[in-house]
């Protein structure tokens, strides 16, 4: 009896579905893509199966390959008998197997290959989402459902819309070069709103928050480290999400009520995270262009490099929030730079700012919170009174209320 | 102590339920290592999944037989005081992971 080897790591199961959609995708083209996550599924079953009993064999993912492919030519030969189509399906030409299991460089080619497909043009960025969630990251239906707060009904209704558009794309996976380069900033668009589902997320809990940015990171590292992706623009996206990150677990107290940013222990801020944050943020330095990634990145790095609330660099975050301001207009940039003038040059010159700003439609809490602070600070209780009564009205949850209400006084 | 063979057996059901999502398999997993050491003594062999098989007889036989992989998808033999005791060991086993499997649990006479 051979001794069952040890636990496969953190994700392991999750990961290993990526990685088999992604080579079979592209082994046996993406219009098998259905009977492809089915094989993957097998595989890991078969794993959950006989793993614990007979142990892990000395090469965990060329196991799982090899079953899910044997699994995947089953079910594609057993469809077209029934059809009658092997002529059309590809099927009679030099049969498709023995092929090796891929080797580690080329499981990170198909990921990536396969995100620039879920990025698809053509498909909204919710769309390519819920595919990237599934797909890439492993998780089912209702689990995506969860995470992002949506019934399982618009995550299936968006899975089919996005298969639908795989299956078009069929044999030809492959986006031409320079349609690659084309389609990088979609591609980072949805890395980047995958991370802040999980940053900001007021819905889940933190343990699922982190778990989103993890995969988020996973995703654009591999981007960053690949010749398709890797530019100053990435190397930015890179390390603004390992800034936020690593502010994370200091963002809950003990309850998993909500800190602020002043009541926060920056003991608690992990430095690793924040480390690898400035050696991305300086390899983002490179070229001529600056975008909204490296203003947010800036943004972070300030925070990270404050030893306190009081001796933070203002003046930079304000700098770096008007550039974003241009780079990306919004309102809530505006807000924010509001507050971080009002840090440095008082709470007066943070409202100023913001007199004839047109406040979002359908403002966040957030914004009334910040207003209810200002006029609170400048001494205006009235409106400081309105402001705070909406905020504490469109708080959205309950953490949310409480931290609102030790900030800005009252019950 | 008695043995007892532990057969996995697909059941006829339409019902399939729902298969496990990867992250549920990462933590039936670890179950399952905990399930194994808990169990030790009692797993005298963790068995192994079943192949193609063809059923053997001196008569002439009635067939056609369904292949018996169709059937039974892997067996182990457990080592336990009594039924109910292997029972209680086959009921945690992965073996009852897919939607539909059942294990059977029958006692090997020695005498």
């Amino acid at each position: 009896m051979s001794t069952p080897g040890p636990a496969p790591f953190e994700h392991f199961f999750r990961h290993s579905y990526g990685a088999l959609v992604a080579t079979l995708s592209r082994r046996f083209g993406l219009q098998h893509v259905a009977a492809v996550e089915d094989a993957a599924q097998d595989a890991l079953l078969r794993a959950l199966e006989t793993w614990p009993l007979s142990g892990a064999p000395d090469n965990p993912a060329g196991w799982l390959f090899r079953v899910a492919q044997n699994r995947l030519l089953d079910d594609l030969r057993r469809q077209t008998r029934r059809a009658g189509l092997d002529r059309r399906a590809g099927l009679d030409g030099p049969p498709p197997d023995p092929r090796e299991p891929p080797l580690a460089g080329e499981i990170g080619d198909d990921l990536l290959r396969m995100l620039f497909v879920c990025c698809d043009p053509r498909l909204p960025t919710d769309t390519a989402l819920v595919l990237a969630l599934k797909l890439l990251c492993g998780f089912d239906v209702r689990e995506i459902a969860q995470r992002l707060s949506i019934g399982e009904g618009h995550v299936y209704k968006r899975l089919s819309r996005g298969r639908q558009r795989l299956r078009a794309i069929g044999a030809a996976l492959d986006p031409p070069p320079d349609e690659h380069h084309a389609r990088l900033p979609a591609v980072r668009a949805v890395l980047y709103v995958l991370f802040t589902e999980g940053r900001l997320s007021l819905r889940i809990d933190a343990a699922l928050r982190s778990e989103l940015c993890d995969e988020a990171l996973r995703l654009t590292t591999l981007l960053a480290q690949h010749p398709t992706g890797a530019d100053p623009e990435t190397a930015a996206l890179v390390a603004l999400m390992h800034l936020h990150r690593a502010r994370m677990p200091a963002r809950l107290d003990g309850d998993g009520g909500l800190l602020l940013l002043d009541e926060q222990d920056r003991s608690r801020w992990e430095g690793a995270h924040i480390a690898a944050g400035l050696r991305w943020l300086a390899a983002s330095a490179e070229g001529e262009r600056f975008t909204r990634y490296h203003a947010e990145a800036s943004i972070a790095a300030e925070h990270c490099l404050a030893p306190s609330l009081a001796e933070t660099r203002w003046a930079r975050i304000v700098e770096a929030y008007a550039a974003l301001e241009r780079l990306a207009p919004s309102p809530m940039h505006t807000l924010n730079r509001a507050l971080a003038l009002a840090e440095w040059r008082g709470p007066a010159a943070g409202l100023a700012l913001l007199d004839g700003v047109e406040p979002p439609a359908r403002a966040p809490f957030g914004w009334s919170a910040a207003l209810a602070d200002l006029h609170r600070r400048c001494g205006h209780h009235e409106a400081a009174a309105r402001y705070r009564a909406a905020a504490l009205q469109s708080a959205p949850t309950p953490a949310i209320r409480a931290a609102l209400v030790r900030r800005l006084g009252g019950r | 102590m008695p043995r007892f063979l532990c057969l996995q057996r697909s059941l006829p059901t339409d019902d399939r339920g729902e298969a496990p999502s990867p992250a549920e398999m990462q933590a039936m997993y670890a179950k399952f290592e905990d399930w194994r050491r808990r169990f030790a003594d009692n797993l005298v062999d963790p068995g192994g999944r079943l192949g193609a098989g063809r059923l053997v007889s001196t008569g002439v036989p009635d067939g056609p037989f369904v292949e018996v992989k169709e059937l039974v998808g892997g067996y182990m033999i457990v080592e336990a005081d009594d039924l109910e005791a292997a029972i209680a060991v086959a009921r945690g086993c992965p073996g009852l992971v897919r939607p539909g499997s059942g294990v059977e649990v029958v006692e090997i006479a020695t005498s």
